[in-house]
């Protein structure tokens, strides 16, 4: 009797687990579909002489060649040099931004001064202003400072890195899991708070450093409108998105399809190697601090 | 009852306010009629007791923001701040052929403005000073010691730590966030648009003309257009959110049932979209689902229909499209954050739920749902707000269309208010109208946000949580 | 392990990024910086001094060592940079007293060129390239200096009269005109449609193709189907750019007429909207300038062909051929503090706009010239695009000055067509009409 019970819920869990399978199969390749057919169309040469570099109508190339990934690579364009820019930009912020979070994640989480809540508040309204107005005004400041045009990879660095405190919650949600009390023993053995960030605070935090560094890595890869603010009339000064996006929106480039699908392959692959080993952190860090701040 | 709460809350924060600054003015008052002559020289000089009392570190440093922020007043901001009432008045001219810019209200209005919040930073740190002189001469009063210049550059790693973390990211978001946003809101109360367009032409304040417009229900009236736009933002917010929401822990339990292999396979696959950026994988599927783009192609190639369906120019198909789109992009985040709460809720209330007979529904309806709801409640809210903003998604699908004669100033079908703000920037140089939105914007997250935050029950306090 | 393995590579992949191409970036962009302030400082130095001396300088032999260091940005389309680089170094021979001036050349679209210098004109480029359509909105941004009047004449002379209509804001000449192609006509695929003199017919071959027709509706094209029927819609403006007038009659039947046409074709099942080659797919035939023509040979091959637009027959049974702008791209110059600097600027856009250059970019491009002589020349008149263009010109309107709300505006039109209009009854045409028209009108003060 329990034999034939258990074996009918094996046989009801096989059959469960084949449509979840059959699920999960659909439900990749719907995901990957996009990817594939970008992928494809980096393969389709732009030369008149073998195919076409426009929009078709069809995914797969009729001859695969690697001729896009050589237009980007071969001086003819400036794609190298707005990788490089793009490179720089992310890693810079990245670093810089983790560093300012921690610093602020820390004072918010663990001292308690006056005006705290008062920032905080403050901060959280701040955030509700729609940002692209601001970007006129940006412009103008930096400009300034003769971070435009010939300059724009720093002002861009400024810009990210000088707003990043605001986005302490995960890391504060983070760092309010670690117990206090943890802290106050070692401050009765007389470390300074100092002492305390650096020798316990951080090596436990992890997580959310490689979360925080990970975002911030990938925000300048996407940055299209106010770095395109910014940059404009400088080509050597644009980030692959300015410069990327030129090619589907102006006139000017026509047949470019292919080229933007190879450009955006190649932009897509540092971002998705650290992706994919940092993974682990992503989902500790954004479990560990989003939900509970 | 809840008014005059209120009310009285109100009354008592002015109340307050007012009494510290009173007794902030006695303080003051106090400092100089009680001080030696070092104190009262501070009033001037900053730092100067400090520095007499040995002192030379926070002696210097007060001293040297003091010489900094009056050189900046001499030389570069005095010019701004005195034009700040007009925004300027010499227009520009000409000389033979050449051009000779006169006032450049945009540079008055901004630069105007750093000033204005430079003046508040100097008399915030001459109170500082003033504090500084009253504690030093306090202490010396009552026979107690001075704390060493050592003591006092430790005390910036340790009592005083707070100080030196948020020294730095508190300026760089007064500079480049909030005089930005000030700058922002002032623009709504000028006439700068396409036809007052420094450097050449002035702009000047108008009160509150713009927000008549907008108010402004006739057919060239913005207000038709703002409550369409504002409705569909709204909607759009709703289902972004909630939809994402479900169908990612959905997504997240089918990976994490028991029995399904390669479990870390089908999350990468998944999150792939958040690695490639959007501006390459939207425009791809953007192009993808257009009238002549692959998935008409191929439906009309294989006779599954007729005519191409018109993903993204009937209005209803594209707002339902763009709903979808955003699945793709949404439900990856929500399954990495799932998954990792999913294994927090303790495995002894399903087991003791199955041994009451409880379907995986009644245990998804009665543990999963309430305990992911509880937790990730400020979270859901977060979500909606930047769904409310999410420019990414709108721009890079439609850029807004279908367009249609019935919504002025360039608004289509799909525009968020986000959206909107920044094509009338973009194309129609705008700026007055877009700061007017902008404004708008602002107070729809935050009424929203608002309300919701006080009936979560997880946010109510938080210590608790810690 | 793994794990460390990517680490080190994204580090080496990192370093060497750097070292290659930012290493160098970094050292270039100071450079850059410390001559960009350099010469503003000397500019404002010698400032005070030419002005004193300008009228002399003007008549007497000019001293090369005034325009010695100073620079001149200079922006055009993507695809002409590298003929732009080429044209001024012949510009420096023919001008050997700008040997000391530095030319920086960079591709900013036509469309984008307008954008950006009204965002900041300081920061804009001296000379650049832009589409008549943007010159109000320019002028009135203050950032289109007027014609130097010591070309003024000959400007005016050298090219065709609708050219320097067009580059008119009241009765001052702004720009230096560069093309005089900026127009549509009918690009086809000889296998398919054989016949392209009516859009009925070519609309049928196209569907029992299974083959797309490309047309835009928006305001640029849109009035092909306005003008076709006897609309009209133009802009006065007064000497600053302000619109004052606005003379438009699409409130009427022959309105209706143009409009329900746009809807027909906008419901045939081979319509799609576009007009750009590179985008189009599968197309027999598409509505498009001269600068696709390249596109679009690369793509139909041997069935390459093209003509001026179709008729159409109305819904009231009159046939009506398909009308259009005919515009102009032109050359302008910004507004400058430094009377020598103007003086270059003028200089550099006169000689990127005469008779040879405009030549030597047609052969370089295929851009049609606006020049009188240039057209005149063999090669030109054999150009096949080209042709097809002048022909449908004979049947165009020169493109005024319209306000930018007109373009917005239409484009919220062309979304009515393809959508809301096909299921529209005439009175609500009408209707749509008279709300069309009367906004029209409100831009006009």
């Amino acid at each position: 009797m329990a034999n034939i019970k258990t074996g009918s819920m094996k046989r009801k869990r096989t059959i469960g687990n084949i449509f979840s399978y059959i699920l999960l199969i659909l439900i990749s390749l719907i995901w990957l579909f996009p990817y594939f057919g970008l992928l494809m169309s980096s393969f389709r040469s732009y030369d008149s002489n073998v195919e076409y570099g426009g929009m078709v109508d069809y995914i797969i190339p009729h001859t695969f060649s690697l001729d896009n990934y050589r237009f980007l690579f071969d001086g003819g364009t400036n794609y190298v040099r707005w990788y490089c820019n793009t490179l720089v930009i992310a890693i810079f912020v990245s670093i810089i931004n983790t560093i300012i979070v921690l610093c602020v994640s820390y004072a918010l989480s663990r001292m308690r001064f006056k005006g705290r809540t008062l920032l905080m508040r403050f901060w959280l309204i701040l955030g509700m202003f729609p940002g692209f107005l601001t970007m006129i005004c940006l412009y103008f400041l930096l400009k300034q400072m003769g971070l435009t045009q010939a300059g724009a990879v720093p002002g861009l660095i400024l810009v990210s890195v000088a707003s990043s405190g605001m986005g302490y919650y995960v890391c504060k949600g983070y760092f309010d899991t670690i117990p206090k009390a943890l802290d106050e023993a070692a401050r009765i053995d007389g470390a300074s708070r100092a002492r305390v960030f650096f020798t316990m605070t951080i090596p436990m935090s992890k997580p959310i450093i490689i979360y925080t560094a990970l975002v911030a890595f990938m925000g300048p890869w996407c940055d299209y409108v106010f770095a395109s603010y910014i940059a404009f009339g400088h080509d050597s000064s644009y980030n692959v998105a300015v410069a990327m996006q030129r090619w589907m929106v102006v006139g000017d480039y026509q047949g470019y399809f292919t080229r933007f699908c190879a450009g955006g392959i190649v932009v897509a692959v540092p971002v998705t190697i650290l992706f994919m080993f940092l993974q682990k952190y992503y989902v500790e860090g954004v479990t560990g601090g989003a939900v509970k701040g | 009852m809840a008014n005059t709460k209120s009310g009285q809350a109100k009354e008592n924060a002015i109340a307050g306010f007012f009494g510290i600054l009173g007794n902030d003015i006695k303080d003051i008052g106090l400092t100089f009629t009680e001080g030696d002559w070092k104190t009262k020289i501070s009033f001037i000089i900053f730092g100067f007791g400090s520095l007499l009392r040995g002192l030379w570190l926070r002696g210097i440093a007060l001293l040297a923001v003091e010489v900094a922020l009056i050189y900046y007043f001499i030389a570069f901001g005095w010019g701004y701040l005195s034009k700040l009432g007009t925004l300027g008045t010499v227009a520009t001219t000409k000389k033979g052929r050449t051009t000779v810019y006169g006032d450049n209200s945009f540079l008055i209005l901004l630069f105007g403005l750093l000033t204005l919040f430079a003046v508040i930073a100097f008399i915030a740190i001459w109170r500082i000073n003033v504090r500084t002189s009253r504690n030093e001469y306090l202490i010396l009063k009552n026979g107690r010691k001075l704390p060493t210049n050592r003591e006092d550059f430790l005390s910036l790693f340790d009592s005083r730590f707070d100080k030196t973390l948020l020294a730095l990211p508190v300026t760089g978001i007064f500079v480049f966030t909030v005089l930005p946003i000030v700058f922002m809101i002032c623009v709504a109360f000028t006439n700068y648009d396409a036809n007052h367009q420094p450097p050449s032409n002035l702009f000047t304040w108008v009160g509150f003309s713009n927000f008549k417009d907008l108010f402004s229900f006739g057919s060239a009236g913005f207000g038709g257009t703002f409550v369409t736009v504002l409705i569909w933002t709204l909607v759009w917010a709703f289902f972004a959110t909630f939809i994402d929401y479900f169908l990612g822990i959905a997504v997240a339990m089918l990976i994490n049932k028991k029995g399904i292999k390669f479990k870390k396979l089908w999350r990468t696959i998944l999150v792939m979209t958040i690695a490639v950026p959007q501006f390459v994988s939207l425009l791809y599927v953007s192009k993808m689902f257009a009238s002549d783009g692959i998935i008409n192609g191929y439906l009309l190639k294989w006779g599954i229909i007729d005519t191409a369906i018109p993903f993204w120019t009937n209005p209803t198909l594209a707002k339902i499209t763009i709903i979808v789109v955003n699945i793709w992009i949404g439900i990856p985040y929500l399954m990495l954050i799932a998954t990792g709460l999913l294994m927090n809720i303790p495995e002894d209330l399903y087991e003791s739920a199955r041994i009451d007979g409880a379907t995986p529904w009644q245990m998804f309806r009665h543990i999963t749902m309430p305990y992911m709801l509880f937790v990730t409640g400020p979270f859901l809210l977060t979500q909606y707000t930047g769904n409310l903003n999410n420019f990414n998604v709108i721009f890079l699908l439609t850029q807004g269309a279908p367009k249609t004669g019935n919504l002025v100033g360039g608004a289509g079908r799909t525009d968020l208010l986000i959206t909107w703000l920044y094509k009338m920037t973009i194309n129609d140089t705008n700026y007055r109208m877009a700061a007017v939105i902008g404004i708008m914007v602002f107070v729809v997250t935050a009424v929203i946000s608002l309300v919701v935050y006080n009936v979560l029950p997880s946010v109510k306090d938080e210590e608790g949580f810690q | 392990m793994k794990k460390k393995l990517v680490s080190v590579l994204l580090t080496a992949t990192v370093a060497a990024g750097m070292l290659a191409g930012c290493s160098s970036s970094t050292t270039e962009t100071t450079t850059e910086t410390a001559t960009e302030t350099a010469s503003t400082a000397e500019e404002t130095a010698t400032e005070a001094q030419t002005e004193a001396t300008v009228e002399e300088t003007a008549e007497t032999e000019v001293d090369p060592a005034a325009y010695d260091g100073k620079e001149v940005k200079v922006w055009v389309a993507e695809n002409v940079v590298d003929f732009t680089n080429e044209q001024i170094e012949n510009f420096k021979t023919a001008y050997p007293q700008y040997a000391g001036v530095t030319f920086t050349v960079e591709a900013v679209g036509e469309g984008d060129a307008a954008g950006n210098m009204i965002t900041d004109v300081t920061a804009g480029a001296d000379v650049y390239g832009f589409a008549q359509d943007q010159l109000t909105r320019l002028v009135t941004a203050g950032a289109l200096e007027e014609v130097n009047p010591d070309y003024l004449a000959e400007v005016e002379s050298a090219n065709s009269a609708g050219v320097v209509e067009a580059g008119k804001v009241g009765d001052t000449l702004y720009a230096y005109p560069m093309t005089a192609d900026n127009g549509y006509f009918l690009y086809y695929d000889k296998s398919v449609v054989t016949d392209p003199s009516t859009l009925e017919g070519i609309l049928e071959q196209c569907e029992a193709a299974g083959k797309n027709f490309y047309m835009d509706m928006t305001g640029w094209y849109q009035v092909a189907f306005f003008f076709g029927t006897g609309c009209t819609l133009t802009y006065d403006t007064d000497d600053s750019g302000n619109f004052t007038a606005c003379n438009v009659d699409y409130a009427s039947d022959a309105g209706l007429v143009a409009l329900k046409e746009m809807i027909e074709v906008a419901s045939s099942s081979a319509y799609q909207p576009g007009s750009s080659a590179g985008d189009a797919v599968n197309y027999a035939a598409i509505i498009d300038g001269t600068w696709d023509a390249g596109t679009v040979k690369e793509v139909l091959g041997d069935n390459y062909a093209c003509a001026k637009l179709p008729t159409f027959t109305g819904s009231d049974g009159n046939e009506y051929q398909l009308s259009g702008f005919n515009g102009c791209k032109l050359l302008g110059v910004k507004p400058q503090e430094d009377a020598d600097k103007l003086q270059i600027c003028d200089d550099l856009a006169y000689y990127l706009t005469s008779e040879e250059v405009q030549l030597a970019r047609f052969e370089a491009v295929e851009w049609g010239p606006s020049n009188l002589n240039a057209q005149a020349s063999d090669a030109v008149q054999a150009n096949e695009a080209l042709a097809a263009l002048a022909d449908q010109f004979e049947y165009t309107i020169p493109q005024g000055n319209y306000p930018g709300d007109y373009w917005t505006r239409a484009e919220s039109l062309a979304g009515d067509v393809q959508d809301a209009f096909k299921t529209a009854s005439d009175e609500d045409l009408t209707a749509a009409l008279e709300a069309y028209q009367a906004d029209l009108e409100s831009y006009a003060k």
